[in-house]
């Protein structure tokens, strides 16, 4: 019985299940050497491009030197990203992503200088280095994987499991791609030396450059590089493997290469296998031995839509449309751009995208490629999908679940480990496009399971809140309960005689209450300033008042009751801390606030005329005299507050049958803000409040369902003055304001109409 | 006869005391139903289903009330209740309009910092403190709408999330690539 390694040395095959025999357009890009382009004028550089969080290095007018670091970043998954050639940084906003939505992202743009000149670069010779100067080295030089998934490098060298077998995947299974197959034709050697430092960092027993069998040129130049490099006699062997699609797809080239099959959620590492693409074998030895960050890579540029067909270095962060013009493209306006191969890649909406390092090939393919529009016919259930399918799925139970969007059903039948490679879709007898449906399902399953981390964190949240407020409420009932007792422990004799005093006349008061029956009219017009007695007797009045009002409004017979609440609370401030009179005004405003609520609440019996002229005339006229009347401002707020629930309350009112209510609300809000001072904020923002709660109140009103022949006759003046230079937030107010008053009135309109 | 009677009144002893201590020992505290329905609901705790938070809404389903007072979880959450509970699916009892995911926003200049939108917010997703701006943390707002109502200045706005690389949703746009001539070996 062979082992493993046995088995390896030799050559051994295994069979993967699926996969198909596309026509090969490899010849159409092959057969030139690797060029290089013009420089372009601008280079679009993502930031971040992988790893999620990470701080700019640079700013807007900033001058980079090719190699230059743009990001840093302190997690693991971070990669840097560096200036693909020399210029000067000329913005920094979002710009379209090379992503089939082209949704923008934060991209750096780079304004070419021409002069293409390097950032100080440190070669170094990695048998000098410790295995984590190697890694340190191979992050900061930004590899990520160049096969097209884009994963950081640093973190697959660095395995926690033991690694027996590195393959070397030049496998490059695409119908059209040919970046790989002439990259090691042409630079076999750098390959070596990226592999030779990949097995000084993991130690694996043997090495596999695995290669199809329609490169021989490249597996022959492989074989020689071999020979001449430094990696141990017998450690390193290239296997070629028969032409299929998907062979290069990393599950299924294990699977080739060693016939183990990578369980479903699981990684290869932990079959002991590792996996790097020959592009990133050649970066890292870029990175190591002559320290250049990865800035450029080979772009295989193809389709008969481009005059010059081939494979190109080209910068990371290169405009796709300099790409085209650069190559010879003959592709007309509109058409379809696919970046990646015609299998696995995506049309980009857009070509004004950069290069990312995952960016293996762009095809523009002409008139004879393009497939007219094919209509989605039903399936047959032919079974052919899951025939051509590598990863042993049943596709057209995939496709019944993801059409019906019955997703978690989808899932069950492991839809996640679906590779999106489109042998499905290429087989379908009926044009089903497989694989977009599989995107969408699998788009709305990872939202799916975001909303459900959402809400369990929402939920989280709010359980800790409501035992904060528990915890709160507790702590202040303690404190108070302890504040209570202290008192009544330093309570003297005096006082308890006080306290009884005070009981007998709150007894006294309850009495006079119950005959009491005098006019709601009540008109605060203290302006003692410090009769502080006065005003107490003042206040008792009026509570009583208030208290008989609504005794009256409360019986439930209170027919043909005119009641003509006329508040005329004439708030007149002249001296600036007059403090009592305007508490006392602003008592008696609340007052007359609930009485009208009373007057609103009471069930209104059939036929009841309720002529209630509410003439709410607030004439606050606030005309701080000096700086920080700030007291007078919010007696002002809130008067107007209350004038505005007492209208919601009469509009709030259940409207019987046969009541006419003609309401004439005339609600005159002159609000006469006369800033006298340079940055008088206070007043500015008590006249944003008065605008809001104006708007608030005409709602309401609008809203009332039986409003008949409501005359809403809304004069909202808000004649802002500016007297001061730079009171620029006052006129936008203004304009604010006047803006919402027209919206009500229209909206006032449509009620009525 | 005896016998029988009182082997019967022995085994019904038996098994009693054996019933009366499993329902002491594997006593279920709550009623783990309350639990499956919580995890159903979105846990917005906006309050449109008319109690106080996700789990009273989950407690009162259990105790059956309907299941179509959640508009932030939709139909597909009524349809995952229906299943849960066995009862046949109903229509939302609102209209669909609230599907689509908000997260409030404060506009800055205008907060007067009168923290009132930090006392409505159930999730404490509103930070600042008196007389200072305050503003959203848009990653753990639920959209539940519950601060827009108390802001005295009307500076809250509820804004559609606009989408990203991460959430963008596949459209189906296929890459039509005909073949050319199927016969060429590979």
């Amino acid at each position: 019985m062979l082992t493993l390694l046995d088995q390896l040395d030799q050559g051994t095959l295994w069979r993967s299940p699926g996969g198909i025999h596309p026509p090969q357009e490899k010849s159409l890009s092959n057969t030139t050497a690797i060029a290089r382009l013009a420089l372009a004028q601008q280079y679009l550089v993502p930031v971040p491009q992988v790893g999620e969080s990470c701080t700019l290095s640079v700013k807007v007018g900033d001058r980079v030197l090719k190699g230059t670091p743009l990001t840093q970043g302190t997690s693991l998954q971070h990669l840097p990203v560096h200036a693909p050639t020399s210029g000067t940084v000329i913005a920094i906003e979002p710009r379209p992503s090379n992503h089939a939505s082209a949704l923008p992202v934060n991209t750096c743009v780079i304004a070419a200088d021409g002069q293409d000149s390097w950032c100080p670069l440190q070669p170094s010779d990695p048998a000098e280095l410790s295995q984590q100067q190697i890694l340190d080295k191979v992050r900061s030089a930004g590899i990520a994987g160049l096969g097209g998934a884009a994963f950081p490098s640093h973190i697959k060298l660095n395995p926690v499991s033991e690694i027996e077998l590195v393959i070397i995947n030049g496998v490059e299974c695409e119908p059209y791609i040919t970046s790989d197959d002439r990259l090691m034709r042409e630079h076999s050697d750098d390959i070596l030396a990226g592999i030779a430092i990949i097995h000084k960092l993991v130690q694996p027993q043997r090495i596999v450059i695995a290669i199809e069998d329609n490169k021989p040129e490249a597996a022959e130049a492989m074989t020689q590089a071999i020979g001449r490099s430094q990696l141990p006699v017998g450690s390193t062997r290239v296997t070629v493997i028969p032409t299929k699609y998907p062979s290069g797809g990393e599950k299924q080239l294990i699977q080739i290469i060693t016939g183990k099959e990578v369980p479903a959620g699981a990684i290869p590492a932990q079959l002991g296998v590792l996996v790097h693409n020959v592009g990133t074998a050649y970066a890292i030895q870029a990175a190591v031995l002559q320290g250049q960050p990865l800035v450029e890579r080979v772009v295989t540029v193809t389709g008969q839509s481009i005059g010059r067909p081939g494979n190109y270095w080209v910068p990371i962060g290169t405009p796709v449309t300099h790409l085209l013009e650069a190559s010879g493209s003959t592709a007309f306006a509109g058409q379809k751009i696919i970046v990646g191969g015609p299998m696995m890649g995506h049309a980009l909406p857009q070509t004004q995208v950069p290069v990312l390092k995952g960016t293996n090939c762009i095809l523009a393919p002409g008139a004879a490629e393009l497939a007219t529009e094919v209509e989605e016919k039903a399936c047959i259930r032919c079974g052919e999908c899951a025939q051509a399918c590598p990863a042993q799925l049943l596709p057209q139970q995939l496709f019944w679940h993801a059409k019906a969007e019955e997703y978690d059903k989808a899932a069950g039948f492991n839809l996640k480990d679906c590779i999106e490679c489109g042998c499905c879709s290429y087989v379908c007898p009926s044009d089903i496009p497989l694989v977009e449906y599989y995107r969408v399902a699998k788009s709305a399953l990872r939202q799916a399971a975001e909303d459900k981390l959402q809400a369990e964190r929402a939920k989280q949240r709010f359980e800790a809140r409501l035992q904060r407020l528990e915890e709160e409420k507790l702590a202040r009932e303690a404190k108070a309960k302890e504040a209570a007792e202290r008192r009544k422990a330093s309570m003297s004799p005096k006082d308890k005689d006080a306290v009884a005093a005070a009981m007998a006349r709150i007894q006294a008061k309850k009495a006079a209450t119950e005959t009491a029956a005098v006019s709601p009219d009540a008109q605060a017009t203290e302006a003692a300033g410090g009769n502080k007695s006065a005003a107490v007797a003042a206040a008792v009045a009026r509570a009583k008042a208030k208290k008989a009002q609504q005794a009256q409004t409360d019986s439930p017979a209170a027919v043909r009751t005119e009641v003509q609440t006329e508040v005329q609370t004439e708030v007149q401030p002249a001296a600036a801390d007059d403090k009592q009179a305007k508490i006392a005004a602003a008592v008696a405003r609340a007052k007359a606030k609930k009485a009208q609520q009373a007057q609103a609440d009471s069930p209104a019996a059939v036929q009841t005329e309720v002529q209630a002229e509410v003439q709410t005339r607030v004439q606050t006229e606030v005309q701080p005299a000096a700086a920080d009347d700030k007291q007078a401002k919010i007696a002002a707020a809130v008067a107007r507050a209350k004038a505005k629930k007492a209208q919601q309350a009469q509009a709030d009112n259940p409207a019987a049958v046969q009541i006419e209510a003609p309401t004439e609300v005339q609600t005159r809000v002159q609000t006469e803000v006369q800033p006298a001072a340079a940055d008088d904020k206070q007043a500015r923002i008590a006249a944003a409040v008065a605008r809001a709660k104006a708007k608030k109140a005409q709602q309401a009103q609008t809203d009332n369902p039986a409003a008949m022949r409501t005359e809403v006759q809304n004069e909202v003046q808000t004649e802002v003055q500016p007297a001061a230079a730079d009171d620029k937030q006052a006129r936008i107010a203004a304009a604010v304001a006047k803006a919402k008053a027209k919206k009500a009135a229209s909206a006032a309109k449509q009620d009525k109409e | 006869m005896f016998i029988a009677v009182s082997l019967l009144t022995l085994l019904a002893l038996v098994f009693g005391i054996l019933l009366g201590f499993a329902a002491q020992k594997f006593k279920v505290e709550g009623n783990p139903i309350v639990d499956q329905i919580d995890t159903l609901l979105p846990q917005t705790q906006c309050g449109q289903c008319g109690y106080p938070g996700c789990r009273p809404y989950a407690e009162a389903i259990a105790n059956g009330d309907k299941i179509n007072k959640c508009p932030p979880g939709g139909t597909a959450t009524m349809e995952k209740l229906a299943e849960l509970m066995g009862v046949d699916p109903e229509p939302l009892n609102a209209s669909a309009e609230t599907q689509v995911k908000k997260v409030a926003y404060i506009r800055e200049d205008e907060c007067i910092g009168c923290t009132k939108c930090i006392q409505a917010c159930p999730v404490d997703a509103i930070i600042g403190a008196g007389k200072l701006m305050h503003t959203v943390l848009t990653s753990d707002c639920t959209g539940c709408d519950l601060c827009v109502e108390p802001c005295p200045v009307d500076c809250i706005d509820m804004i559609p999330v606009t989408p990203n690389l991460k959430n963008w949703n596949w459209q189906l746009n296929a890459i039509p690539v005909t073949l050319l001539d199927e016969e060429k070996p590979c």
